[in-house]
């Protein structure tokens, strides 16, 4: 009898149990079955999220951004093939992605405790933009003692060698930070700015695509997959058009 | 336009009352029906633009093609083939209804109009009706107790037929199940809610009768007439409306609008009707809801899935080779000439985002992705169709012989206003089309409706 009791109990703490789980699972582990129909309805579109087109920055400090935009220049800088990071609005890309979602590390399992971790785990810091806001004034702090002023001040053949410094993880910064990871993730941050679609903020005119012949977001290329040893002869286009569209800007 | 028609209609209704009014109460043409663009087939989503309510349009709930009833001894089967060719339980229904229950709102140019419950419920149905009253509602617009119906019921056509299949649809709609649900009111501005208007309204525009058979035709020509102007009253659609509501039977069948959808020219226009179409794409047409030249948009589909996909070759190759004798009406002008820049602009959004389904050439891949070059629909007068296509896209009708829905997705949250008109009008003008330029207004106009959640 008794054992009959303790068996229903175990019973009702394992049901308490898994239905509590069922209850933790996020919705999307429950996926959609579709058969026999295309899922569509009119108008029904997953659009892109827009960045917030108010001029100036968001998440950048001053003195952040002045670090932001030198830095920039100098890893993708303006010259005879077009215009760099700096002028297609690599920093403003930049600044909208660490104040969203991806700034807050939402890609990042950033529960406690955090142990220290050995290079071949990878990532190993908090969240980009809490890397941004606690390396960019080591950074400086750092510049102005073997430059004698801060990273943005300095002039491009300085800013060059600081930043091969950095890159070699030689840099002296304060507070145990890995000077190497940050620049790896600023140089990261810098390329994806330069080559995403101009409605993320950077890469202004679609430069950084004319400069690689990338013609952009194309759904496909029938018309022309059977000409071979020609050059595709469309201009690049962003997911918001481009200039030959009626009069909107890319 | 269309707003205005409550005020014209009512200013009409009231003068035509000041000369009646020394003979009979009320009178006054009480145009209550499809008028200038609504028809008796409502959209598919009349009521949510943006639900997904395409349902019906799924091949697992396609029912056996029923062609060989049309033939059968027991009136019971025929009455249901003709309930098919007729289309009835598309208004009949209401969406997620039950079959023939009525109820569906019919949105008219004039009101909203709810359908009948036409199932045998003695209280709420046509249970109650003797076959001569059935006969008088098909025949004459009379309904139970003599009360006048709206023309948005299509008794202008069904008048065309004979007693016999009038008869024997009562009788297949005497084993439909009997459901119980009332009518709602209709949405009716006064006057028009004067049922006794509607005589006027039949004086005017209502000829009663069977239609005869044209002996110097074949017997095809004569059994696509038949459908095409009776159980099937195409025209209901695809015949111009005047502004009460009525068909132009001087334009038959040169293209009408219902609730934003063109119904197409189905002459022989080289344009915008079918001149381009052989009787074979016509039947591939109604059968599969696709051909070489098109694939069926807006409530088309809808038709073609209950009703033309159901009935047999014969009468399919029968309203072809009707429609294929049709004159052309005649010659519309030509020679649009949009704006260079909004060609320019056009030709580069469609590069971008249309070709590479449409191809450069707009020629399309036939029975997949529609050919826009030379396309009816795309070159009718009115833009309506394209560009709410555009805006909201579409989806192929998955028909027994075509059961692959393809979709074509919205680009209402993609493109803005003026570049909708500038590709529609370049679509329309490319390759040899040519029709009006689209103003970015009219997209305005479609877009708050039907541009859904994302445009802007």
């Amino acid at each position: 009898m008794a054992r009959d009791g303790m068996s229903r109990r175990v019973a009702l703490r394992l049901g308490a149990v898994l239905s509590a789980a069922a209850l933790a699972l996020p919705r999307s582990a429950f996926a959609d079955t579709i058969r026999r129909r295309l899922p569509w309805g009119p108008a029904a579109a997953d659009r892109p999220e827009r960045i917030d087109a108010r001029p100036g920055y968001l998440f950048f400090t001053d003195a952040e951004a002045a670090f932001v935009e030198a830095a920039v220049a100098r890893l993708i800088p303006k010259d005879e093939l077009g215009p760099g990071a700096l002028e297609t609005g690599v920093p403003r890309f930049i600044d909208r992605q660490l104040a969203g979602p991806y700034g807050q590390g939402d890609h990042f399992y950033l529960q406690a405790p955090m142990p220290k971790g050995v290079a071949t785990q990878g990532w190993q810091m908090g969240s980009p933009s809490e890397v941004y806001r606690l390396l960019i004034p080591q950074v400086n702090r750092w510049a102005a003692d073997a430059y004698g002023q801060a990273f943005a001040a300095l002039g491009p053949d300085k800013q060059d060698e600081a930043l091969k410094v950095l890159e070699k993880g030689d840099a002296s910064l304060k507070g145990g930070v890995d000077g190497k990871a940050f620049f790896e993730l600023l140089l990261q941050n810098t390329i994806e700015g330069f080559f995403a679609d101009p409605i993320y903020g950077g890469n202004r005119d679609m430069a950084g695509w004319r400069l690689i012949g990338f013609p952009g977001a194309r759904y496909d290329y029938r018309d022309f997959v059977g000409r071979h040893g020609e050059a595709y002869p469309l201009p690049p286009v962003s997911l918001s058009g481009r200039r030959e569209w009626t009069g909107k800007q890319s | 336009m269309r707003r205005h028609f409550p005020t014209l209609v009512l200013g009409l209704c009231l003068s035509t009352f000041a000369v009646a009014a020394a003979t009979a109460p009320p009178p006054a043409p009480p145009p209550v029906d499809p008028g200038g663009g609504a028809i008796p087939i409502p959209p598919a989503n009349a009521d949510n633009p943006t639900a997904d309510v395409t349902s019906w349009a799924e091949p697992s709930q396609a029912e056996p093609a029923n062609a060989a009833d049309r033939l059968s001894a027991d009136p019971v089967l025929r009455g249901r083939y003709l309930a098919v060719a007729g289309d009835c339980k598309a208004c009949h229904t209401d969406v997620g209804g039950a079959p023939f229950a009525g109820a569906r709102p019919i949105r008219t140019p004039f009101g909203i109009v709810y359908s009948a419950n036409i199932t045998p419920d003695a209280r709420t149905g046509i249970g109650g009706w003797t076959a001569d009253e059935f006969y008088r509602a098909m025949h004459k617009g009379v309904g139970h107790g003599g009360k006048r119906l709206y023309s948005v019921f299509p008794y202008p056509y069904f008048t065309h037929m004979p007693r016999a299949d009038i008869d024997a649809l009562r009788a297949y709609l005497g084993t439909v199940p009997a459901v119980s649900q009332v009518k709602p009111a209709n949405r009716l501005p006064f006057p028009l809610n004067i049922r006794f208007l509607l005589r006027i309204w039949n004086a005017l525009f209502f000829h009663p009768g069977e239609l005869r058979p044209d002996p110097a035709k074949s017997e095809a020509w004569n059994r696509g007439a038949y459908l095409v102007w009776g159980p099937a009253h195409c025209g209901g659609c695809h015949t111009p409306k005047n502004f009460l509501g009525a068909d132009r039977n001087k334009h038959a069948l040169q293209g009408g609008r219902l609730d934003n959808w063109v119904a197409v020219n189905l002459t022989g226009d080289p344009r915008q009707g079918l001149a381009g179409w052989d009787k074979a794409d016509i039947a591939e047409y109604l059968r599969s809801g696709r051909n070489s030249y098109a694939a069926a948009s807006g409530s088309m589909q809808e038709v073609i899935y209950e009703s033309t996909s159901r009935m047999s070759d014969a009468d399919l190759m029968a309203i072809a080779t009707y429609l294929k004798d049709l004159p052309p009406g005649a010659p519309k002008p030509g020679g649009w000439a949009p704006t260079e820049a909004a060609m320019r602009g056009g030709a580069a959004i469609f590069a971008d985002a249309c070709a590479a389904c449409h191809v450069a050439d707009g020629s399309g891949v036939p029975r997949f992705f529609p050919p826009l070059r030379g396309d009816a629909s795309l070159q009718s007068k009115d833009p309506t169709t394209i560009v709410r296509i555009i805006l909201e896209g579409s989806r192929s009708l998955p028909t027994p012989a075509r059961p692959t829905p393809l979709a074509m997705p919205a680009f209402a949250w993609k493109l803005d206003d003026n570049e909708i008109a500038s590709v529609a009008t370049f679509v329309r003008n490319a390759w040899g089309n040519s029709a009006p330029a689209v103003p970015a207004s009219k997209v305005a106009k479609l877009r708050r409706r039907y541009g859904g959640r994302t445009g802007g």
